[in-house]
């Protein structure tokens, strides 16, 4: 009978029982850094949890297993799915030896040997090899910008790498000393066998060599393992375990209401004040900085830097772990002030986190306590925050009323009581703004001209509170938000369409937490639809149209509040390309990783200084791809990115930019129905 | 010190010009639509009250308006910064340009509710821009007045105050009893209220008085009566002037001024 494949466990270690006592203080250590983390986590308030477990599995198989987000950046993506896996499946061949040497079940032999316990672990073992020279390579050759360069970072990852490969030679050098038959198995080790026996090393050279380094990996590999809950590196645990755990309803779309009536701090003054699930967030972070490389704050030199708040709320946290004095104050203490308030809540930052943690919902607490409890904005901010309080709106000094920009079109607002099945929500920025106001225009018109009767609110329109909720006073949110509800209860609304990304994801995903439910649509998701039921004419033409000396026509702008917020993506590029056969170019950054326009989160009202306007950067852009017209598809981010196109000079003197609205309006030959109309005396424009 | 501070509520004076209008043979702007706040220069009053009860403790602050029920809307507001407590002298419609009738029901109400050491009101009311309720109110009440008041603060038994002049500013000593008209000033913004403040506000008390029930002061001077109101035709004239270049254009333009006599 030929012998059956296996090896000798512990082969050459005399005194291996030795091993479990490291293995017990390993294991002390690893429990006590786990338990302080622990009673950290359970300082905030009870987190929601929704249970949908097969969403959550989902979840975790795109992102803990596949790691989609990862890979989205290719090198850095791979890197960590070498190391990962190829830690992974170590770890198993670990557990396969524990459970021969300690539980005595003989499985280390046959075919699950030689497969596993041998091709596969040297696979994977070079895996993880090829994988941490990849990380090592990013950190301080090509010297990626997000990634740090401090001490730890370099010793973590030289330390695995050393831990690997001693792995590889204790290996090679068993199989040359007890000539294995089975070697060839092991590639990598039998590899090294070869050459070391080409060397001529003698046996007891071999047998000494290796038990000395056995003890040296042993040790640096329980090291490495203990000092998991104490760095970055616990993100292998919690890493997989916030995939599943994050919220499934995601609460920087439909932030959490406060109940004023019970809650006893408003927003996020200490710790205590956040949710368990935020204090989580912050051991989870592996400080890679995908969140800062795109975040329009810290691109143009503003006081924020999201992985900076989440590493510093963490330092925080940990030193008020370890004193007994009073707990600091968050909101204004350990993250300042000027920091929150820079924050346009574009949501880049968590679409990029691999490890979900979101920084929005923890930027907002944060505003709510410094704008309900201690009353204290930024004087712009501040006067936008009094305009809607005072007259339903933010924009101070607007010389339109809400029924001004569609009297000369013929339209009126709706009677009190008048029902209506759809209903036009403007918003205040497209009803007072002068250059918004053009696309509430060319919106109406083309939904007249598609045959689809809607209603206006006009003067019963008041803000629909998303500022007011970004800039952290709920109060007045929620005040804003019920009126609304009651509006459209007294006019029998039952669909909601709007030119607002910013309304559409506050009356969409927040008015339902105060019994409104509608459906809504966005005007670009709408005008899809009109176009598929074929309620607008095709237009003329049958190329797709380019711009001068063959430049694309039109490239696209993604609202952070349409897309990244809404994965509404599509819609708005149908239109341009299939509907009104447009070449696009597409910007560097778009969908998921569309650049800000600055105007999020209340800032579209704050001072920026000229020299360093996220609209401009983010206007350069959307040049680059030499397009002459700019389609957006939000009245916030057009006055922003026509400011932003002035501002970059005689470059952006032939570029204009436009909504999509317009853009059709445009091309269907329908300015005249647009134009301010003289049958009615006085005009619009007053 | 006791402090009251002079609320009038008005029409929001930033409102869209298509949206004021005026029905023909009414003789005050139709308000539908148009939502009131505080006239401006009383928010600056009320802010400059609410720091000098901060820099002498113990002070009150009692805001006071004057109109229909729905003005406990502003109060309500006063509140919230925490003004410590609120009257409603009750009228019939919002008080309209009779700055003495006003001041003189005013100043029945501050004898009524007081005694007041110090009286603020804003320097006049963004409605009918008149400037008189402060200044008739400390005649009636017998109070010294400066007008145009930036800062005050406690100096002695009185108060130290700034002014704004035509040069500058003056700096005076006042003693109490006083009245302040307030002017606008960066140091007298009026603050936001802290959410809880605006949630007790709406539980704290407003005293309410009906004007009837005041003596007013003075019966003699009828009060004033507006027997028509008109909005102004708005008028735009505008010429471009044309030209082959900027010379002909600069040349036609200076041409164009002298005729009109402005050059």
């Amino acid at each position: 009978m030929p012998p059956v494949p296996t090896r000798q466990i512990y082969w050459n270690i005399a005194g291996h029982d030795y091993m479990y006592l490291f293995l017990l203080v390993l294991a002390a250590v690893f429990l006590y850094g786990v338990w302080r983390h622990y009673r950290t986590w359970q300082r905030g308030r009870p987190s929601p949890w929704e249970h949908r477990y097969r969403e959550r599995w989902r979840r975790f198989a795109e992102q803990a297993v596949v790691q989609l987000r990862l890979v989205s950046q290719l090198v850095p993506g791979i890197m960590h799915l070498f190391i990962s896996w190829g830690m992974v499946v170590l770890f198993l061949g670990t557990v396969v030896v524990a459970i021969q040497a300690d539980l005595h079940i003989p499985i280390m032999r046959g075919w699950f040997y030689l497969y596993f316990q041998s091709l596969a672990l040297d696979a994977f073992g070079l895996v993880a090899v090829a994988g941490t020279v990849i990380a090592l390579w990013l950190r301080y050759v090509r010297r990626l910008e997000r990634l740090r360069k401090g001490l730890f970072d370099g010793v973590l990852t030289g330390l695995l790498l050393v831990i690997l490969l001693t792995g590889f030679v204790l290996e090679g050098l068993r199989i040359a000393a007890t000539a294995d038959p089975w070697g060839l198995w092991s590639p990598v080790g039998y590899a090294l066998a070869r050459l070391f026996l080409a060397a001529g090393t003698s046996v007891t050279v071999m047998r000494h060599v290796h038990a000395t380094l056995w003890w040296t990996h042993m040790i640096l590999a329980f090291v490495w393992l203990g000092y998991i809950p104490f760095s970055k590196l616990f993100h292998l645990l919690l890493a997989p375990a916030n995939v599943f755990a994050q919220p499934l309803t995601p609460p920087a779309q439909a932030l959490p209401a406060i109940d004023f009536e019970t809650a006893t701090t408003l927003g996020a003054a200490h710790f205590e004040d956040f949710r368990r699930k935020d204090i989580f967030d912050l051991d989870v972070c592996t400080e890679c900085g995908r969140c800062e490389e795109w975040c329009p704050a810290w691109v143009t030199e503003k006081p924020l830097s999201p992985r900076a708040v989440i590493l510093d709320l963490r330092e925080g946290l940990h030193s008020m772990a370890r004193s007994e004095g009073e707990p600091p104050l968050v909101a204004g203490g350990v993250i300042r002030a000027d920091t929150l308030w820079a924050c346009t809540t574009c949501g880049y930052c968590q679409e990029h986190c691999p490890v979900f943690i979101e920084h929005v919902p923890k930027i907002i607490d944060m505003r709510r306590y410094l704008a309900m409890e201690e009353a204290r904005l930024p004087d712009a901010m501040e006067a936008a925050l009094r305009g809607i309080e005072d007259r339903g709106h933010p924009w101070r000094g607007s010389r339109f009323s809400r029924e001004d920009w569609f009297r000369d079109l013929g339209f009126s607002a709706l009677r009190p009581g008048e029902k209506t099945d759809v209903l036009y929500w403007v918003g205040c920025t497209a009803a007072l703004e002068e250059r918004s106001r053009k696309v509430a225009r060319a919106f109406a018109v083309l939904m007249r001209e598609a045959g689809v009767r809607f209603g206006l609110l006009g003067d019963q329109e008041q803000c629909s509170g998303d500022p007011a909720r970004r800039m952290g006073n709920e109060y007045l949110f929620q005040t804003l938000a019920q009126a609304n509800i009651q509006s459209f209860q007294e006019h029998g609304v039952k669909t909601i369409v709007t030119t607002c990304p910013h309304c559409y994801n506050t009356i969409k995903n927040e008015y339902p937490q105060f019994g409104g439910v509608y459906q809504v649509y966005h005007h670009t998701e709408f005008l899809a639809k009109l176009v598929e039921e074929g309620r607008l004419p095709a237009v003329a033409g049958n190329d797709l149209n380019s711009g001068e000396n063959n430049a694309p026509a039109v490239t696209y702008h993604d609202p952070c509040y349409l897309g990244r917020y809404n994965g509404h993506y599509d819609e708005p590029r149908s239109l341009l390309t299939d509907y009104l056969r447009l070449d696009l170019s597409e910007p560097e950054l778009s969908r998921r990783d569309s650049f800000c326009c600055g105007a999020g989160g209340g800032r579209a009202w704050a001072e920026e200084d000229p020299a360093h306007r996220v609209s401009i950067v983010r206007s350069r852009q959307l040049m680059a791809t030499g397009a002459t017209t700019i389609a957006t598809a939000c009245p916030f981010c057009l006055p922003m990115l026509t400011d932003g196109v002035r501002g970059t000079g005689q470059e952006g003197e032939h570029v204009r930019v436009m909504d999509i609205a317009e853009i059709m309006i445009e091309r269907l030959g329908w300015q005249d129905k647009v134009a301010p109309q003289n049958t009615i005396t006085g005009g619009t424009e007053g | 010190m006791k402090i009251a501070i002079l609320l009038k509520r008005i029409l929001d004076p930033e409102v869209s010009p298509h949206k004021f209008s005026l029905e023909p043979g009414a003789t005050r702007p139709s308000d539908a639509g148009i939502p009131k706040v505080i006239s401006p220069f009383d928010e600056n009053a009320l802010e400059l009250a609410l720091q000098l009860r901060e820099k002498s403790p113990g002070s009150t602050v009692t805001a006071i308006s004057m109109g229909p029920p729905e003005t406990v809307e502003i109060l309500r507001k006063a509140l919230a910064v925490t003004a410590d407590a609120a009257v409603l002298v009750q009228i019939e419609t919002d008080p309209g340009p009779d700055a003495f009738g006003t001041a003189s029901t005013l100043a029945a109400a501050l004898q009524k509710t007081g005694p007041f050491d110090l009286v603020l009101a804003g320097r006049q009311a963004g409605d009918w821009d008149q400037g008189q309720v402060g200044s008739l109110v400390a005649e009636m009440l017998g109070f010294p007045c400066v007008t145009f008041v930036t800062q005050a603060s406690p100096s002695g038994n009185g108060l130290r105050l700034q002014r704004e002049s035509e040069n500058g500013y003056d700096v005076i000593d006042a003693d109490l009893p006083l009245v302040l008209t307030v002017t606008n000033h960066p140091g007298n913004v009026l603050r936001l209220p802290k959410v809880r403040d605006v949630m007790m506000a709406n539980r704290k008390p407003v005293t309410t008085i009906a004007a009837s029930d005041l003596a007013a002061m003075s019966t003699k001077i009828p009060p004033l009566e507006i027997l028509a109101l008109e909005k102004p035709p708005a008028v735009a004239a505008a010429e471009i002037v044309g030209g082959r270049d900027e010379q002909e254009i600069a040349a036609r333009l200076v041409q164009k001024l002298q005729e009109l006599k402005v050059l």
